[in-house]
């Protein structure tokens, strides 16, 4: 048996972890390549054309696994840590997979409502039929789930917070640019990724009503970094329900802050000089500010 | 105390006469029209679904029709619906000065009938309990005649308007049980029961999204514009079933649960799963074809649209998808609502003289 993960979506959080612990299970898996212009345009023709970028980007990723492998790994995470939900589209993929393969292959779609690590055990388990061996598979996976980066700040630069969801920033398909017009203008960059898990999960505050597992890590890398950037960059994929509205609340509250927060909606349309144009216009405005604020100290 | 809320379709209704029994004074905005909606869509974020504009040009209007008491559904899944109230009220605060802003959440049910609203209302829970009760009463009576008032557009378009009139009329008066009950049989006299609709009818099940399938300003009169063409509509949809769902009295939601498997294993949040499933059901009772309408975006039923692609192409049933925003224009609408069931028409041609065997239906 070979077992198929897209590298899409979930993967930039997860892989690795699913990585070792397939590995560990003895099993062969198979990771579809970086995204790439053909993946996309495959996936542009799967899915209605009003769906967000990434749900796009996995569709292209299946159709590249489909006929390598006999089964796509691709699980159902519909709530982590009580009361946080993911993203409905991230919950209906799984169901856009299995009539996308059609009978060509399997979905491996395990549920995960708040049992994230027994729900990996009870995969492990139908997969080999070995407690043992399932449970030490996933011992031995554990310690991939927490991939730190460490954070290098140049304190001379200006800082900007990078906030995306990871399968946004990670995939260099979409955030290579931006992450490279943000350098070359200058400026050291953070995301949210660096950050403590308690940070991130935090229910402190306004992001106690946010119910969405990775709009509430959003909105707290947000609120920990607004007063240590000198400015923000939220950057949604055009059709993106949670962004629409956690980015308006993002926005507002760093309009009282006066933090300058740039708002980049992407999509398959987008292109690379548009951004790089909007970024040095706001790198300008930042730069502006700095040199004001730097002049009444 | 002036209380205004957003407007729901026909179920305005018993949303105003709930609020009147708790004691206060119903202050409605004018009806919905484009003006609400460039009102809501100015002071809108640009990315969000169409049903957030309408209701916050709606609340906007009702401040400045002189209520100082504003209701928002509120109660966060999935879905976006549930965080509208936070920004709007913000939009709101900015907008008019002195009002109250209060959000009810959906899922609390405790919470609602022991704190809030009596603490709102200054009433007992019993009276809330009581008012609910008569709420799921007369929403239930506007399903009734919204039933009723589909078959008689197809019958008699022309008379289905003073009949229309006249129920809402009788409806609007129905304020207590006793009440409630008269205008039940009253509005069956009203309508008559014995005519059927003729075999050869177009038939076609509405699916999509709630707020949309029930505000006739938001689905641009969706129902009479295909009544008007001798279309008989299905719809499923009300505030009495969201209110039973809310209340986990809802068996027809198993149903459609367990319809809409086979496409939809899970509810990814909203009304995706509904959709599906009914749709599912409309087909096997013979639905000549399918309408999706939702608003553009719309995250839950951009799945739901993924499934009834395929449902269509399985059970070779057309489907119209409709994905409303703020720049639909009714003549567009029209034109293609008017192709759909051209093509349906032709359909039921073809099949209907040969006879063949059209009903069995692989799953
Ligand atoms: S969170 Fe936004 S970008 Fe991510 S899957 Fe959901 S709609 Fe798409
Ligand atoms: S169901 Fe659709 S229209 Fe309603 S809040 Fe969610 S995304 Fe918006």
């Amino acid at each position: 048996m070979k077992i198929g993960i897209p590298r899409a979506l979930f993967y930039f959080r997860y892989g690795r972890f699913w990585q070792q612990f397939f590995n560990h299970l003895g099993i062969e898996t198979v990771v579809s390549p970086k995204t790439n212009k053909d993946l996309l345009d495959i996936g542009l023709k799967k899915v209605s054309s009003e769906i967000c970028l990434p749900i796009k980007i996995v569709c292209g990723h299946l159709e590249w696994l489909k006929d390598k492998v006999d089964t796509i790994f691709l699980p159902r995470i519909v709530e982590l840590n009580h009361g946080l939900y993911s993203c409905p589209k991230m919950i209906g993929i799984v169901d856009i997979a299995r009539m996308q393969v059609g009978n060509q292959c399997q979905i491996l779609s395990p549920k995960i409502k708040n049992n994230f690590i027994f729900a990996h055990f009870l995969l492990g388990l139908n997969l080999t039929k070995n407690p043992y061996k399932a449970r030490k598979a996933l011992n031995k996976a554990l310690p991939y789930l927490n991939n730190h980066k460490t954070n290098v700040f140049d304190n001379h630069k200006p800082k900007i917070l990078l906030l995306s969801h990871f399968y946004n920033l990670e995939d260099d398909f979409i955030g290579q640019d931006i992450k490279a017009a943000f350098i070359e203008n200058g400026f050291a960059i953070t995301t949210k990724e660096v950050l403590d898990q308690t940070i991130l999960n935090s229910a402190n505050g306004f992001a106690k009503n946010i119910q969405w597992i990775y709009e509430r890590e959003l909105y707290n890398a947000f609120h920990y970094n607004l007063t240590k950037v000198d400015g923000v960059c939220d950057i949604i994929s055009f059709g993106c329900g949670p962004d629409s509205l956690v980015g308006e609340i993002m926005n507002q509250h760093a309009n009282q802050n006066k933090v300058p927060f740039l708002q980049l909606i992407i999509d398959e349309h987008t292109s690379k000089t548009g951004l790089v144009t909007r970024i040095e216009a706001f790198s300008e405005i930042i730069k502006r500010k700095t040199y004001t604020t730097d002049l009444h100290k | 105390m002036k209380v205004a809320f957003p407007c729901f379709g026909y179920e305005t209704i018993s949303l105003k006469n709930f609020v009147e029994n708790l004691g206060a004074q119903v202050c409605l905005p004018p009806p919905l029209t484009e003006k609400t909606l460039s009102l809501g869509t100015k002071y809108s974020p640009e990315l969000i679904c169409l049903p957030f504009k309408i209701t916050l040009g709606n609340l906007i209007e009702g401040l400045r029709a002189g209520a100082d008491t504003l209701f928002m559904a509120a109660g966060a899944r999935k879905c976006r619906f549930g965080y509208y109230h936070y920004i709007q009220e913000t939009i709101l605060r900015q907008v008019g000065n002195g009002h109250k802003f209060y959000p009810i959440s959906q899922y609390t049910p405790f919470e609602f009938f022991f704190r809030k609203m009596p603490s709102i209302f200054s009433v007992s829970p019993v009276r809330v309990i009581t008012a609910t009760y008569l709420l799921l009463q007369h929403s239930a009576l506007i399903e009734r005649f919204r039933n009723y008032i589909r078959k008689a557009r197809i019958l008699d378009f022309n008379k289905s308007r003073a009949q229309e009139k006249h129920a809402l009329e009788l409806l609007e008066h129905a304020k207590k049980l006793s009440q409630i009950r008269k205008t039940k049989e009253a509005i069956d006299k009203l309508f008559d029961k014995t005519k059927i609709i003729p075999d050869n009818t177009i038939k076609i099940g509405l699916v999509g999204e709630i707020y949309i399938m029930l505000e006739p300003f938001a689905n641009h009169d969706i129902e009479k514009e295909l009544g008007k063409m001798g279309v008989w509509v299905w719809n499923q949809r009300s505030l009495y079933r969201h209110l039973k769902h809310l209340l986990h009295i809802d068996h027809l939601g198993i149903k459609y649960k367990f319809q809409a498997s086979p496409y939809l294993k899970d509810s990814p949040g909203g009304e995706a799963i509904n959709t599906v499933g009914e749709a599912r059901s409309f087909i096997k009772n013979g639905a000549d074809g399918i309408i999706h309408i939702y608003p553009f975006t719309c995250m839950p039923e951009n799945i739901a649209f993924e499934a009834l692609q395929k449902m269509s192409d399985d059970y070779s049933v057309p489907l119209l998808s409709l994905s409303i925003d703020e720049h639909t224009s009714q003549t567009g609408l029209l034109t293609r609502l008017e192709a759909f069931v051209d093509l349906l028409k032709r359909r039921k041609m073809i099949t209907q003289k040969p006879k063949i065997q059209n009903s069995k239906i692989k799953t």
